[in-house]
C-alpha cells in the first residue's frame, strides 16, 4: 500500500498561534483554559479556552476584510497557511487538481450563532453571512482564496471530525484520487455548542480534570489545525517529513447519542483497528494523545477500552487540559501534538490530575519526560458513538 | 465500479412503494415537500424525538437495510445542512428562554452526523460510520467514499444515504439570497443505497463521480470533457443525460454547455421537477436512475450521465451504467 507522510502542520489555540509558541506551551504545561467571563457565551458563567486573538487582530494580521468570513474560518485560514508555508507548498501544488483539502468541524459558520436567529427571524436581508452558516462554507473560502481546483470535502462527525478527515486524505492518497491532502479541522466559541452542552450536563464548573477520579465535565474550547500529507513518491528526499500515518479506523459505538457504551466496546474497536490497519502490535505503542474530555462517560469508558486492548496502557496524556475541548478541530490539534511528541522524543504534561479513577486507577503523564517514541496513537471520540484511532510513526 | 443493488426514496412524489414518472405532483407555491410514509419498522419513541432530516433519513435508510443479503459494513451519510429546523428551534430556545431551560433536545436531532449514528444503534452495527456535509457536494462526497471503500473489500456492503430537509429557517436564507427566482422550486428528499464492489445482483454500475469547485463555465466544461474520455469506454455513447436544471437563469449556461457536449440523441431529464433543488439533490437524480434501469430488461448499454450544479460554484459529475441481468 502506498506510504503517506506529513510534510508540514500548522496549529492556533488557546496556549498559542502557532506549532512553536503551542509546543513552548506544552513544554511548560501551560493551561488556556480561564474562568474569566465571555461574552460569546451570554449567561453561561463556565471555564473556556479561547484563542488570544480576537476577530479584529485575525482579520488584519491575515488581511481579510470580507465582512461575511465567520471566526471558525478565520482560525482555519491561520493554521492553514501556517501548515501549507511549513510543507514548502507553490501556487502551483495548491491550485493542482490532484491537491485535496479535507477539513473537519462542528461549529462551522454556527459561530455567528446571534446573526443566525437575527437573520431568520427578522428575515434581515442584508446581513453578510447568509451563506456562512453551514460547515462547508469554512473549506469552500479556503478552497476560493487558493483557488484550489482537487477534491475539497467538509466532513461533521462531531468531535472526531477532523480525525475523519486526517483518515479520508490519506485514503484519497493510497487510492491515488489526489498526490497530497491539506486536512485538518476548525472550531470556534459559540453560543449554540456551550448552550448545547450546557444543556447535556457536561460542562464543568471548574478547569476540567481529565482521568482524575473528581473530574466535573468538559471545557469547551477554539481552534484550528491542518496537516499536509503527501504520498511517498511526492516527496523528494530532501524534503523534511514529521511523520508517517501509519494506521486509522473509524468505528461506531453504535450505543446512545451523547455518551459511550460503559464498557468502550467503539473506542477498543477503533484502538484495536488502528494497531491491526498499521500492521502493530498493541506493546509496539509507545505514547497515546488520549481523547481524554473529562467528562465522567468518557474517561471511564476510554480507560477501560485501553485496558481492553493494551492489558497495561503506554504513557499517555490529554491535552484537553491545556487546550480545552476543541470539538471538530482536536483531533488535528492532537494531531499536531502527536507529531510534536515524535519530533522532539518527549511527553508533555497532563494537566489538573490528582487522583485516579477507583477501580480502573490509570494515571496520565503529569510531568514533561523525554523518552524515545517511534509509534503515537491518538483518539477521538464524537457524539453519536464515532470513535477514530489514528497511528502516527517515526519515518 | 461500485455498483447499487438495493434503492428506496422518500420525495415529493409517490417513490417510497413504486413511481409513476407520468403523475407528478406539483409544488405547492414555490416548495415541493415530501410524501412521508408511515415510517414502518421505526420505534415510534425514537420516531417522535425524530427531526425532519433525521426521520427522513432513517426511513428511506431502513427498509434498504433489511434488504440486505447479510450485515452491512458501515453507513455512509450525505447532508448539506442536516437538522437545520431543530438548530433554529434550538436558538430559539436559546434567545427565548435562558440557559436554565435549556433542553438537549434539538441541539442533539441539529447536529449533522446524528442521521448516520441512529443507524448504527438502530441496526446495533458498529462498523464505518461517516457523515459528509460538504453543502452542494456532501452526497457526492459520500458516494466517492463509498467506492474507495468497495474498492478496498469488494464483499463487503455499505449503506449510502442522502438527506437534506426543506426547513423555514433554510428557505429563509436561500430565499433571502436570491435562490429562488420564480421558476425555481425549493425541495427535499432522502435516498439511500445498498451498494457494494461486486456486480452479483446490481442493478446500476457507478463508473466514476467527478467533483469541482469554479463559476467559470469554460473550467466546467473542460473538466466533463476530460472525464467522460477517462471513464466513458471507447465506442460507446451517453445514452440519457440526467441534469439539475432548475430553471434559474444564472445557471442555465452552465447546463447548456453540458447539453452541447453529450449525443444529441440522448433522451434530457431534468429530475428537480420532481424533487425541487436541494444540496444533495442529486441522491433522487441517482435513485431516478437505478429506479429505470430496475423497470428495464434490456441488454442494450445504458449510460447515464448525471450532471448538476449547486449555486454555480460547485458541480459534479456522476457516470452510471446499467448492469446486465
Amino acid at each position: 500500500m502506498k506510504r503517506v507522510f506529513i510534510t508540514g502542520m500548522g496549529v492556533i489555540s488557546a496556549i498559542g498561534n502557532t506549532v512553536t509558541e503551542n509546543h513552548s506551551a506544552l513544554k511548560n504545561g501551560v493551561c488556556g483554559i480561564t474562568t474569566t467571563a465571555d461574552p460569546v457565551a451570554g449567561s453561561i458563567h463556565v471555564p473556556l479556552a479561547a484563542v488570544s486573538l480576537d476577530n479584529e487582530l485575525l482579520r488584519k494580521k491575515l488581511q481579510v476584510h470580507d465582512p461575511a468570513v465567520t471566526r471558525t474560518t478565520l482560525l482555519a485560514l491561520h493554521a492553514f497557511r501556517e501548515a501549507v508555508q511549513d510543507a514548502g507548498l507553490t501556487a502551483e501544488e495548491l491550485n493542482s487538481d490532484r491537491t485535496a483539502l479535507i477539513g473537519g468541524t462542528t461549529v462551522g459558520g454556527m459561530s455567528q450563532a446571534d446573526e443566525l436567529y437575527r437573520d431568520v427571524s427578522q428575515r434581515y436581508t442584508d446581513s453578510p453571512f447568509l451563506s456562512s452558516y453551514d460547515c462547508s462554507s469554512v473549506f469552500m473560502f479556503l478552497q476560493e482564496s487558493h483557488r484550489m481546483e482537487g477534491i475539497v470535502d467538509t466532513i461533521n462527525t462531531a468531535c472526531s471530525s477532523a480525525a475523519n478527515a486526517i483518515g479520508y486524505g490519506t485514503r484519497l492518497i493510497r487510492s491515488g484520487l489526489a498526490k497530497r491532502a491539506i486536512v485538518g479541522g476548525a472550531d470556534s466559541l459559540s453560543k449554540f455548542t456551550i448552550s448545547g452542552f450546557k444543556a447535556l450536563h457536561i460542562l464543568s464548573p471548574e478547569i476540567c480534570r481529565p482521568f482524575d477520579r473528581h473530574r466535573q465535565g468538559l471545557n469547551l474550547g477554539e481552534g484550528a489545525a491542518f496537516l499536509v500529507l503527501e504520498g511517498e513518491e511526492e516527496i523528494p528526499t530532501h524534503k523534511k517529513v514529521y511523520a508517517e500515518v501509519k494506521g486509522y479506523f473509524n468505528s461506531s459505538d453504535a450505543f446512545h447519542p451523547t455518551s459511550l457504551s460503559a464498557d468502550g466496546e467503539g473506542p477498543h474497536l477503533a484502538m484495536q483497528g488502528a494497531l491491526n490497519a498499521a500492521g502493530l502490535n498493541a506493546s509496539e505503542v509507545d505514547f497515546i494523545n488520549a481523547h481524554g474530555t473529562a467528562t465522567e462517560n468518557n474517561d471511564e469508558s476510554e480507560s477501560k477500552a485501553m485496558i481492553r486492548v493494551f492489558g497495561e496502557p503506554p504513557p499517555f496524556i490529554s491535552t484537553k487540559s491545556n487546550t480545552g475541548h476543541t470539538l471538530g478541530a482536536a483531533a488535528a490539534v492532537e494531531a499536531v501534538y502527536s507529531l510534536l511528541s515524535l519530533a522532539h522524543q518527549e511527553i508533555y504534561p497532563s494537566l489538573h490530575f490528582s487522583q485516579g479513577i477507583p477501580g480502573l486507577d490509570l494515571h496520565p503523564v503529569t510531568s514533561y519526560r523525554r523518552c524515545p517514541l517511534r509509534h503515537v496513537m491518538s483518539n477521538s471520540f464524537g457524539f453519536g458513538g464515532n470513535c477514530v484511532s489514528l497511528i502516527f510513526s517515526k519515518s | 465500479m461500485l455498483y447499487i443493488h438495493q434503492a428506496v426514496c422518500i420525495s415529493p412524489q409517490d417513490t417510497f412503494h413504486s413511481f409513476d414518472a407520468t403523475r407528478v405532483h406539483p409544488p405547492v407555491g414555490n416548495k415541493l415537500v415530501v410524501r412521508e410514509p408511515s415510517y414502518e419498522g421505526i420505534p415510534r419513541n425514537l420516531l417522535r424525538r425524530m427531526g425532519k432530516a433525521v426521520r427522513m433519513g432513517t426511513g428511506a435508510s431502513v427498509p434498504v437495510l433489511r434488504l440486505a443479503p447479510r450485515p452491512v459494513s458501515g453507513f455512509i451519510v450525505g447532508t448539506g445542512n442536516g437538522g437545520t429546523e431543530d438548530s433554529y428551534k434550538f436558538l430559539e430556545q436559546i434567545n427565548e428562554y435562558g440557559e436554565e431551560m435549556l433542553t438537549p433536545g434539538s441541539f442533539s436531532q441539529s447536529t449533522s452526523n446524528v442521521i448516520a449514528s441512529q443507524l448504527s444503534q438502530m441496526d446495533r452495527n458498529r462498523g464505518y460510520n461517516m457523515t459528509h456535509v460538504h453543502r452542494g457536494l456532501a452526497f457526492e462526497m459520500a458516494l466517492q467514499d463509498a467506492m474507495l471503500l468497495s474498492a478496498e473489500d469488494e464483499a463487503a456492503y455499505y449503506l449510502l444515504t442522502g438527506v437534506d430537509e426543506l426547513s423555514a429557517s433554510n428557505f429563509a436564507l436561500d430565499d433571502m439570497e436570491g435562490w429562488y427566482p420564480p421558476g425555481t422550486i425549493a425541495g427535499e428528499g432522502a435516498a439511500a443505497f445498498l451498494v457494494s464492489g461486486h456486480p452479483q445482483d446490481a442493478i446500476v454500475g457507478v463508473r466514476a463521480v467527478a467533483t469541482l469547485h469554479s463559476s467559470d463555465v469554460e473550467v466546467v466544461s473542460g473538466r466533463l470533457k476530460n472525464f467522460l474520455s477517462t471513464h466513458l469506454p471507447l465506442g460507446e455513447d451517453i445514452t440519457v443525460l440526467i441534469t439539475g436544471e432548475n430553471g434559474d437563469a444564472r445557471l442555465r449556461h452552465y447546463y447548456e454547455a453540458c447539453e452541447e457536449m453529450i449525443n444529441s440523441k440522448a433522451p434530457l431529464l431534468h429530475f428537480k421537477r420532481y424533487c425541487g433543488e436541494y444540496p444533495t439533490a442529486t441522491s433522487f437524480a441517482l435513485w431516478l436512475t437505478y429506479h429505470r434501469l430496475s423497470q428495464e430488461k434490456n441488454d442494450l448499454i445504458q449510460n447515464y450521465l448525471i450532471y448538476n450544479t449547486y449555486k454555480g460554484r460547485q458541480h459534479s459529475f456522476i457516470l452510471l451504467t446499467g448492469i446486465s441481468r
